[in-house]
């Protein structure tokens, strides 16, 4: 098997004015799980197609272990591509749809068959080999779209949104199961999604990607916790983002920022002075009784009480005029912050970060606009 | 329903009662909004009964056991169609001619106007630009276009332009498959439509060549547009008058239409009547083959995906 070592350099594709992708570079090694994140029309699917080879980019290149893929036609790439509606041939039976690509191979009948077997079985759906697409479940058609794909050995997948169609309980158990099969099979796989819980529960990195660019590539932990920029901060979980003011370093470094008439220290990130955003995960805002002194804590007023389960969710707006999401545990104890109760909110130097003011549109807008 | 007398109202006499309770029980039998729509229903029976009563009575004086065409004489089935050894359909070499020359042009419109359909549909589905639209546009032409203009303009082309071909059956195949080609366009192009690039797409993934995708996955897709296409192209040149008429060389060029249209107007026997209720049986069977094939080729595609199978019954 070949290595399976992705490059993107430059890649470029517009539709008439548009720009769907924008000179993006990319390197994605042999055997990694890598996502594609991003609202619809960002670029994702189009950079994906363009890989497989069903756009013709119209600029940049496409290497596969170095060698040049650009102008090759899809059908002579060595990548396969799951579909997000799995284009299962409707007029052959599992068995026929696995092996049409072994069968272009010229592959000898015999080993057609021992291959297609090992195919179904490692998806699970060995017994099913006569059935007709049309008689099986999503999922079922799903692991059929895997098969055929993986029966091939591709050097790498293309996964266009495969769990898209799916509801959500299966969605969860596929996650795990396609992760444990790349792990077995060992291929790299290029996986494109606007779930950013897919993308993090399953990929060794990410890149997230707007408006034809890429915003930031690195993997899950290293993107939730450090974004790089207001987009991702925002598009990757709530994050609460509020207009500041950087003042310069602290002693140790740290970013002395200016919030409304509060001086807070950012220990996370850095900027060069001027406007700024801080930002904080929710689930690292603390909440104390109103008047708690201290560094880092501003006052404010329970807005709304949201019981999630397994957590709280509550709506503080601060005095600053701000309004953050803390994430409480539901640890059993009572949680006294109901609405209308005044609290003091600590934003711990640790968990708060700064980010540059790109003024970049961000995924809550974007989302909002595509629906009009 | 429990009717309520109030205090001061008539009392309505117990005759008047039964008679009302008539009255609405027969007008929610028709129309109940929340019952069957049976108004509907019966409109649309009478409208089938007397569309299709002229077919029917025609179709039974052809086993009427006389020489006459407009009364009863009692009933023979064999009769008009090879019972008499003189004038029966297949007795009468003139109207057993004609009944061939139809279904030769039929079966070579067949022949010709499909594949050519199933290719320029393909040709079309693909192409992008100015010139692929004015193409598309002008597919509908010869179904906008009355038959009687078409007809006489492919006389006119044959007389001027193309004069190697003689009005003959030749030219009647070729006007008819002019004339076809759009329906077989047509169907062929929705279907192609409905499947979507994505199957093609999944097979050049997995390594075929584009010709292997056309063959192995496009063409059995399309396989039931394609065979209704066929059946549209047999019976709307079986039906054809017009143009086989302005095309046609005479006597020996006739088809069972221009065969009927002529005898109306001479004294004719019962084996005309045949000759129709022949025809109308060749292309109802058409028809219903087409939709025949349609069903049980989509089945598949119905059950996973409701509204998805499109061809010539939901264009």
């Amino acid at each position: 098997m070949s290595g399976g070592d992705v490059e993107l350099i430059d890649l470029a594709k517009s539709f008439g004015r548009m720009r769907a992708v924008d000179g993006i570079n990319l390197h994605i090694p042999g055997g990694e799980f890598f996502s594609l994140l991003g609202s619809s029309g960002c670029g994702k699917t189009t950079t994906l197609r363009m890989i497989a080879g069903f756009e013709q980019p119209t600029g940049g290149m496409i290497l596969l272990d170095g060698a040049d893929m650009t102008g090759m036609p899809p059908h002579r790439r060595p990548v396969n591509t799951v579909f997000q509606s799995y284009a299962l041939f409707p007029h052959l039976n599992v068995f026929d749809n696995v092996a049409f690509g072994l069968r272009r191979a010229k592959i000898e009948s015999g080993e057609v068959k021992r291959r297609v077997n090992e195919a179904l079985a490692l998806v699970q759906l060995t017994e099913f080999e006569r059935r007709r697409p049309s008689q099986m479940s999503g999922g079922q058609q799903q692991r059929v779209a895997l098969a055929r794909a993986l029966v091939l050995k591709p050097a790498v997948l293309l996964l266009d949104e495969p769990l898209g169609a799916l509801d959500a309980r299966l969605r969860k158990q596929l996650q795990l199961e396609l992760k444990t099969l790349q792990q077995q099979v060992g291929i790299t796989f290029v996986y494109v999604t606007h779930d950013q819980e897919e993308a993090l529960t399953m990929s060794d990195r990410i890149a997230i990607m707007s408006e034809g660019h890429i915003e930031q590539v690195a993997s899950p932990q290293e993107m939730y916790e450090a974004p790089a920029t207001i987009f991702v901060a925002d598009f990757l979980g709530v994050s609460n983002l509020m207009t500041a003011k950087a003042l310069g370093k602290d002693e140790k470094g740290r970013c002395r920022i200016r919030l409304g008439q509060f001086d807070l220290v950012a220990g996370q990130g850095e900027v060069k002075g001027g406007d700024t955003k801080a930002t904080i995960r929710p689930e690292r805002v603390r909440l104390e009784p109103h008047g708690t002194p201290g560094q880092n804590r501003i006052p404010g007023m329970v807005e709304r009480w949201v019981y999630l389960g397994n957590s709280v969710q509550l709506i503080v707006r601060l005095e600053t005029g701000d309004t953050v999401q803390a994430l409480l545990q539901n640890s059993g104890d009572e949680i006294p912050y109901r609405a209308g109760t005044p609290v003091q909110v600590h934003l711990p130097p640790e968990a708060l970060r700064v980010l540059a003011d790109t003024g970049a549109r961000l995924a809550l807008e974007t989302a909002e606009q595509e629906d009009l | 329903m429990t009717r309520h007398t109030e205090p001061g109202a008539t009392v309505i006499s117990p005759r008047r009662l039964i008679q009302q309770n008539a009255v609405r029980k027969l007008s929610t039998w028709i129309a109940n909004p929340w019952g069957r729509p049976r108004f509907l229903a019966l409109i649309t029976w009478a409208y089938i009964l007397v569309s299709i009563a002229p077919v029917i009575v025609a179709i039974q004086f052809s086993f009427n056991d006389g020489r006459s065409v407009t009364s009863w004489q009692g009933f023979n089935l064999t009769r008009w169609y090879w019972g008499d050894p003189d004038h029966s359909v297949w007795h009468n070499p003139a109207l057993q001619h004609t009944l061939l020359q139809s279904l030769k042009l039929a079966g070579l419109d067949i022949l010709i106007a499909t594949p050519l359909g199933v290719l320029l549909a393909l040709g079309l589905a693909r192409w992008r630009g100015f010139a692929a639209n004015a193409s598309n546009f002008i597919m509908l032409f010869p179904l906008v276009t009355p038959e009687l203009v078409m007809g006489l303009a492919l006389s006119l082309v044959f007389l001027h332009v193309f004069t190697f071909i003689e009005p003959s059956t030749t030219a009647q195949v070729l006007g008819h498959v002019t004339f076809s080609l759009s329906y077989v366009v047509i169907i062929v192009r929705g279907r192609l439509f409905s499947i979507g690039r994505q199957y093609e797409e999944a097979a050049a993934d997995l390594g075929a060549t584009p010709a292997q995708a056309l063959r192995l996955v496009v063409l059995p897709l399309l396989l039931p547009a394609i065979l209704a296409s066929m059946m549209m192209v047999f019976a709307i040149s079986i039906d054809d008058f017009v143009i086989s008429q302005w095309l046609s060389c005479g006597a020996s060029c006739d088809t069972v239409p221009i065969r009927i249209y002529s005898a109306t107007r001479t004294s004719s026997f019962p084996s005309i009547n045949a000759l129709a209720a022949i025809m109308v049986f060749l292309t109802l069977s058409a028809f219903g083959a087409a939709y025949l094939v349609q069903r049980l080729m989509t089945r598949g595609e119905r059950k996973s995906r409701r509204g998805m199978a499109k061809g010539m019954f939901d264009l």
